[in-house]
């Protein structure tokens, strides 16, 4: 599962800036965003608008947002793909995020993890393409949430999924996928054993290419297809990646000519989780909150501050003097430059990367901050300062330390979350050691 | 040459803590009648023809109707002039300025500058910990109020070597003072292991490295200096003062090892009064964390910048030291009722300067006596007081 301040919009940007950056892709010029997740993070709500600002993606890009079950995240795949051939998009974004949030005790809670992957897809010029697909749906209440329901409720009969629905969908489509000859596939498990099932039945026995994602991860619901096919196209191919979620199955075959950038990173990315105790999983996943007062934000996230500030808050931006140069940070709210007077500003992207000056860790906080919290000054590489709470504990955190900036979900208050950047301590090759 | 167009001719200070037992208004009774009291040759209230209240936190602490211009009907005095000061931190003692400069200006003879924070009838956690969520949603977020002091504490540690021992000192000087001083909130004696094993509030604070939240109210009575004969013998003059300001956000601070509006703000106030920090014979000194203190007399000029632990640590700021500091106890130990703790500074640097601070007196060589806070997110204002017992 993903930390306290991650979620499903955090983890979606976090992978989307890596696809960009591995296909070496200006988020400026993408013409559409096309997110598939079971659970946005507004039920209803600006989420596609808040992730495409994230990004940094121009405010004229189209798309889509996918969204009510696990299948989510390979609709995202076709409904991008279907822009492109259509012509409506040239250059396309598609984001499948998840964090599946089980209800206490069900039988696949301990399963449930979280997830991101990104594929950039272009009209003419890339090293693999998207080839036949085939769905097959049953109406079936699977692992249902209902409206205003906070958690998915189990499966009713576990066995009547298993034989009725999911073992005949997923057969159908893949043996359909198999004709076409795929020399690896990506393969749905959403117990921990009907990957295995269906690996007997279509991969001839050996292992899915999705099985290290499920064992590093579990079960990312809507990325875990898109996230075991995108593993394995690092080299040429032919993919099969089949999702299955809320009654239908839908398979995908992908063809790689040569290895896909960022493809070969993907295990490594997924790799690197540290033990947790069930408390702090269920008070990550919003289930367990400490009784008494909590403190609330000082300016309410509805309001005209966060629509003034939207861009510069999500997006990171600095005004860069025009006289003398100085980085001001945030842009709103420094009409006059802190370093000469001046007026002339040109907005600016922040480095991501910078060297702590000083920092604290506050051991005192209120409620719904979660002591130790550290907090760093920090001169980026661009030679603008910032001071940022810092993801973690604080351990190992220094003067002089390296830190990356990370987009992280600051607040969850009155339903709304609130959005912003945190400061990673980056690994050092000692620590490694 | 000094500037002594204001006389101070009484001052006072209600016993500072936890009051849950007194209301705000009462509080401002209690300093009110103080402060008369302390006048030589007596001093009938309605003489006052102006006041100006310092409430820092009046809608934090839900006085939101008042903390303000309704605090003379409370002392008895409802019809004359009023008006709140809010400046952060630095209240008081900005309305003390203030005060001064309506005397200066002829507009009135007598004036009443009065300083009341309530602080405990809230929980810690809805009080001053709520800042945390305060201010900007993303650049602020987290920030309580040791959050804005200790970034500077690691810099200067860093920078200069000061250690936590050095910084505990300045605990352990100013406890030592409150439990000379009658109004004292804390009046008790500790030691550096006390302060080194005491619980971490926000590294590389512990929790004897802050100072505590208290109830209190602080008085002083200002008059043209042309009339200070009729009520005493034995004024005070206000020599000089300045007020500086410096950006509020911590990422746009020139500097971690100084507060450079507390540096800007001295040298206004010694221009004006026209001495140095060497004719300084004690200070009060805005100490709401260790490290402030350390800042704050190296930022003033009694210290090298960099040697402010060290001096402290080796006894220079003691009572009896080369220049005493918080001889009151500080806020570490006297306690920061916001908005009354500057006017409870200008109170013992009156005592100083007329002889009257008992155990606590220092050694008044050159009759000057210095005031000092700095607040606002932490060093974005600072104001400079400087009293003097010459004519």
């Amino acid at each position: 599962m993903c930390g306290a301040d991650e979620d499903v919009l955090t983890l979606a940007a976090a992978a989307a800036l890596r696809a960009l950056e591995a296909a070496g892709i200006d988020p400026g010029l993408v013409d559409g965003l096309w997110w598939g997740t079971s659970r946005p993070p507004f039920a209803e709500g600006p989420s596609h608008a808040v992730l495409a600002a994230a990004l940094g993606l121009s405010p004229h890009a189209a798309g889509a947002l996918s969204s009510g079950s696990a299948h989510a995240g390979i609709e995202a795949l076709l409904g991008a793909a279907d822009a492109i051939a259509a012509g409506s998009a040239r250059l396309a974004l598609v984001v499948a995020a998840d964090s599946v949030l089980p209800g206490p005790g069900t039988g696949f809670e301990a399963r449930s993890g979280a997830g991101a992957v990104a594929y950039v897809l272009g009209v003419d010029d890339g090293n693999a393409t998207i080839g036949t697909r085939i769905t097959r749906s049953r109406p079936f209440l699977d692992r249902y949430r209902g409206d205003r329901e906070e958690t998915l409720r189990d499966l009713y009969d576990p066995r009547l999924f298993r034989e009725e629905v999911f073992l005949p969908l997923t057969r159908e489509v893949g043996g359909q996928l198999a004709a076409l000859e795929p020399t690896a596939w990506s393969l749905p498990d959403p117990d921990g054993r009907l990957g295995a099932v269906l690996s007997k039945n279509l991969a001839d026995g050996g292992a899915a290419a999705s099985a290290p994602v499920y064992a590093a991860i579990g079960d990312a619901g809507a990325a875990a297809a898109l996230l075991g096919a995108a593993s394995a196209l690092d080299a040429q191919g032919v993919v099969a990646a089949l999702a299955y979620g809320g009654g239908r199955a839908t398979g995908v075959i992908l063809t790689a000519d040569a290895a896909v950038p960022g493809a070969a990173g993907i295990l490594d990315a997924l790799s690197g989780g540290k033990p947790t105790t069930y408390a702090a999983v269920l008070r990550a996943r919003g289930l367990l909150v400490k009784t008494g007062e909590t403190v609330d934000m000082g300016v309410p996230p509805e309001s005209a501050m966060f629509v003034r500030g939207a861009d510069e808050m999500l997006q990171l931006l600095g005004a860069r003097c025009g006289d003398c140069g100085t980085i001001n940070t945030p842009p709103s709210i420094h009409p006059h430059c802190i370093a000469c007077g001046g007026t002339k500003f040109e907005l600016i992207p922040l480095a991501r990367h910078g060297i702590v000056h000083t920092f604290v860790i506050n051991h005192t906080m209120p409620e719904p901050f979660e002591a130790p919290l550290p907090l760093a000054v920090i001169d980026l590489d661009d030679g603008a300062r910032v001071m940022l709470q810092v993801a973690g504990d604080g351990v190992g955190l220094e003067i002089g330390s390296e830190m990356e900036l990370v987009l992280r979900r600051y607040a969850y208050e009155r339903g709304v979350p609130v959005y912003g950047y945190k400061a990673l301590l980056v690994a050092t090759e000692t620590e490694e050691a | 040459m000094a500037w002594n167009k204001v006389a101070v001719v009484g001052a006072s200070l209600i016993k500072f803590g936890e009051l849950f037992e007194q209301s705000y208004e009462q509080m401002a009774a209690g300093a009110f009648e103080g402060a008369i009291a302390s006048v030589d040759k007596g001093f009938d209230p309605t003489q006052v023809e102006a006041a100006f209240v310092a409430t820092q936190r009046g809608t934090l602490w839900g006085q939101e109707g008042i903390g303000g211009n309704t605090v003379p009907s409370a002392l008895g005095i409802s019809g004359i002039a009023c008006t709140r000061i809010e400046n952060a931190c630095p209240s008081g003692s900005d309305a003390f300025r203030v005060g001064a400069m309506a005397v200066a200006s002829g507009v009135h003879d007598v004036v009443l500058v009065i300083g009341v924070e309530k602080m405990r009838d809230k929980s810690a956690e809805e009080g001053l910990l709520s800042r945390a969520a305060a201010g900007h949603p993303i650049f602020t977020r987290g920030e309580t109020a040791p959050v804005l002091f200790a970034p500077f504490a690691t810099r200067h540690m860093h920078e200069f070597g000061t250690t936590r021992e050095m910084l505990a000192s300045v605990a352990v000087k100013n406890h030592y003072n409150g439990a000379r001083d009658p109004f004292a909130h804390f009046q008790n004696e500790i030691t550096i292991d006390d302060v080194l094993k005491s619980a971490p509030v926000c590294h590389p604070l512990h929790l004897l490295d802050c100072c505590p939240q208290t109830d209190g109210a602080a008085a002083v009575l200002l008059v043209n200096a042309d009339r200070a004969e009729e009520f005493t013998d034995n004024p005070v003059f206000v020599a000089g003062f300045g007020v500086a300001t410096d950006h509020p956000y911590l990422h746009e601070k020139s500097t971690f090892t100084a507060m450079t509006a507390t540096t800007a703000a001295a040298e206004r106030a010694y221009k004006m009064a026209g001495v140095g920090p060497d004719q300084i014979d004690s200070a009060e000194v805005h100490d709401c964390f260790t490290i402030t203190e350390i800042l704050d007399i190296e930022d003033l000029g009694f210290v090298e910048k960099g040697k402010g632990g060290i001096a402290s640590l080796e006894g220079e700021t003691a009572i009896n030291g080369r220049i005493p500091i918080n001889t009151s106890g500080g806020l570490l130990a006297k306690g920061h009722p916001i908005g009354a703790t500057g006017v409870a500074q200008i109170t013992e640097c009156w005592w100083q300067l007329r002889g009257q601070a008992e155990q606590r007196q220092a050694e008044m060589r050159n009759g000057y006596a210095l005031q000092h806070n700095v607040g606002g997110r932490g060093s974005g204002v600072a104001v400079v007081n400087i009293l003097t017992n010459r004519r």
